[in-house]
């Protein structure tokens, strides 16, 4: 195994990550790095492991073997209070947005600072006026700012997806992950929640890892293409340069 | 027109002999008989006897008409009673299956140790009748209301709680984790992310429990545990069905009123 060291900037790096599940292999030596302010796709059929790649970095899912560094963090070493303030560091979306529906777009975006809000606060429900004004510009950053007080059961799933961006601003996550996030939207709102991620990492030099099933949007909205298939990278290039070759490779039976 | 010509012959898919429909309509149809035959046998069905008992029916409902209004005040209070031990008895129901319907679902439980013990405490509570609570406390606090509250109480717990801890357990875990991943301790999640959820269920859950409890404390009475039950047993012993008859159209309408109201509120909630 290289022997790895923590990146200078805030960005992701994973090292040799491999997984497995009984005598299935569903990662095998995954190596690739995440500037900050780097969007990265991860390009892949469903069941390429894509999912386990995301579990494995929040550490839902333990790794076999290899490395994975989140800034300063190296995640399997972690464990308890570090851990979670890992975590705290980590915004992530989700296919299914993952809101609470019955709470307003607001106080869904407010849950991005439950981290830091003392826990009594959180019982009745005060947030302090910084982490209030946080939320309503992050609101405002994703363009959902006049759906402040409504439900996030109202929203159409873009909108919803948007909240979740907001949430992850408001966290002021230094990495997002993004597993799937426009797998259930129409290509319009997929394209808009795609830019915004896109725009968010420039402004706010956030390493950005989002995974995608779509050739197109991968190229179109991010800086890397990484092609993976049955666990392992099969291609790892800059979004030009991401051909008819790759996209074969990638998802041919 | 489905053309066949050229057909594969298809064998049919295997079944297991007792999936064969003949044989599952015999095997059916005996066990029926069985379990009817036994019951008929266990509870002295005699048509006969209920026949004979018509007459002795009818000429106790002549005697009930008109009903006796000269005790209403009284019968009122009572009536109030009965509300009101279902109100208390439900609010002492919520206080023990708050902390119990925590540790008895799965998905938020912060000891997967005490879950099952706790449930089965859940399910004793559940499993014994306020009727027989009510029983109990009598022997043990004296005659009167306090003794029915408290049958109600914890009747009531085994049952909020249990329906509480499903009600949580149907939560999509999505939002939950999503929460706990940005760094919220376990309180604030469940605070934040499940109660705004599933309140206006567990609400739900508590009037019908009370709707319940109060159609279980109009019989609470009858050992003498307060309520309107109280008087029903006292005209039944006096055999005064004139004032029997104005207990049960009270019990109908407070019955009947509060079912309405609940079902009203529980309509608003969701």
């Amino acid at each position: 195994m290289i022997a790895a060291t923590p990146p200078n900037d805030p960005a992701i790096r994973i090292v040799g990550l491999s997984k497995r599940f009984g005598d299935r292999i569903v990662l095998d030596d995954v190596s690739f790095d995440v500037a900050a302010g780097e969007v990265v796709a991860i390009l892949g059929a469903s069941g390429a492991g894509k999912t386990t790649l995301f579990r494995c970095l929040t550490r839902l899912a333990s790794s076999d073997d290899g490395q994975i560094f989140l800034g300063e963090h190296a995640m399997q070493s972690l464990g308890g209070r570090e851990l979670s303030l890992a975590r705290s560091e980590i915004g992530l979306i989700f296919q299914q947005f993952n809101l609470i529906r019955r709470l307003s777009a607001l106080d869904n975006v407010l849950a991005g600072r439950l981290g830091d809000v003392s826990t009594w606060r959180v019982m009745i429900r005060r947030f302090p006026h910084r982490d209030r004004q946080l939320a309503l510009a992050a609101l405002d950053r994703v363009g959902m700012l006049s759906y402040a007080l409504q439900r996030a059961d109202s929203l159409s799933g873009g909108q919803q997806q948007r909240v979740a961006i907001a949430r992850a601003l408001a966290q002021r996550s230094r990495f997002v992950l993004a597993d799937e996030p426009v797998a259930s939207l129409d290509p319009e709102s997929a394209k808009s929640v795609l830019s915004i991620l896109r725009d968010i990492a420039r402004e706010r030099m956030i390493a950005v890892l989002v995974s995608l099933h779509q050739v197109e949007f991968a190229t179109q909205f991010a800086d890397r293409v990484i092609g993976l298939r049955a666990g392992r990278m099969i291609s790892d290039r800059p979004a030009a340069q991401f051909g008819e070759i790759d996209h074969r490779m990638i998802f041919a039976g | 027109m489905i053309e066949d010509k050229a057909a594969i012959v298809y064998p049919d898919p295997a079944r297991s002999w007792i999936a064969v429909a003949p044989v599952r309509f015999v095997v059916t149809l005996s066990l029926l008989i069985l379990v009817y035959g036994f019951s008929l046998y266990f509870v002295d069905f005699d048509v006969g006897r209920l026949w004979g008992g018509l007459p002795r029916l009818a000429h106790w409902a002549a005697k009930a008409w008109p009903p006796d209004l000269r005790e209403l005040d009284i019968l009122g209070e009572r009536a109030m009673e009965t509300v009101a031990m279902a109100i208390i008895g439900t609010t002492i129901g919520i206080v023990i299956a708050v902390p119990c319907c925590i540790l008895a679902a799965q998905n938020i439980t912060p000891s997967a140790l005490l879950y099952t013990p706790v449930r089965w405490f859940l399910n004793i509570l559940r499993g014994i009748d306020s009727f027989v609570f009510a029983l109990l406390f009598v022997a043990a606090v004296g005659l009167g209301p306090f003794a029915g509250v408290l049958g109600v109480g914890l009747h009531s717990a085994g049952s909020i709680a249990k329906l509480w801890s499903e009600a949580i357990e149907a939560v999509e875990p999505g939002p939950l984790e999503a929460a706990a991943l940005t760094g919220a301790n376990w309180l604030k999640v469940i605070r934040y992310a499940l109660l705004p959820d599933v309140l206006p269920n567990l609400t739900s859950i508590v009037l019908y429990v009370w709707e319940f409890n109060v159609r279980a404390s109009t019989v609470l009475g009858l050992v003498g545990a307060g309520g309107i039950g109280q008087e029903l047993k006292n005209s039944v012993d006096l055999l005064d069905f004139s004032r029997l008859f104005t207990i049960i159209l009270i019990i109908l309408a407070m019955v009947t009123l509060i079912d309405q109201f609940s079902a009203w509120l529980r309509r608003r909630l969701v």
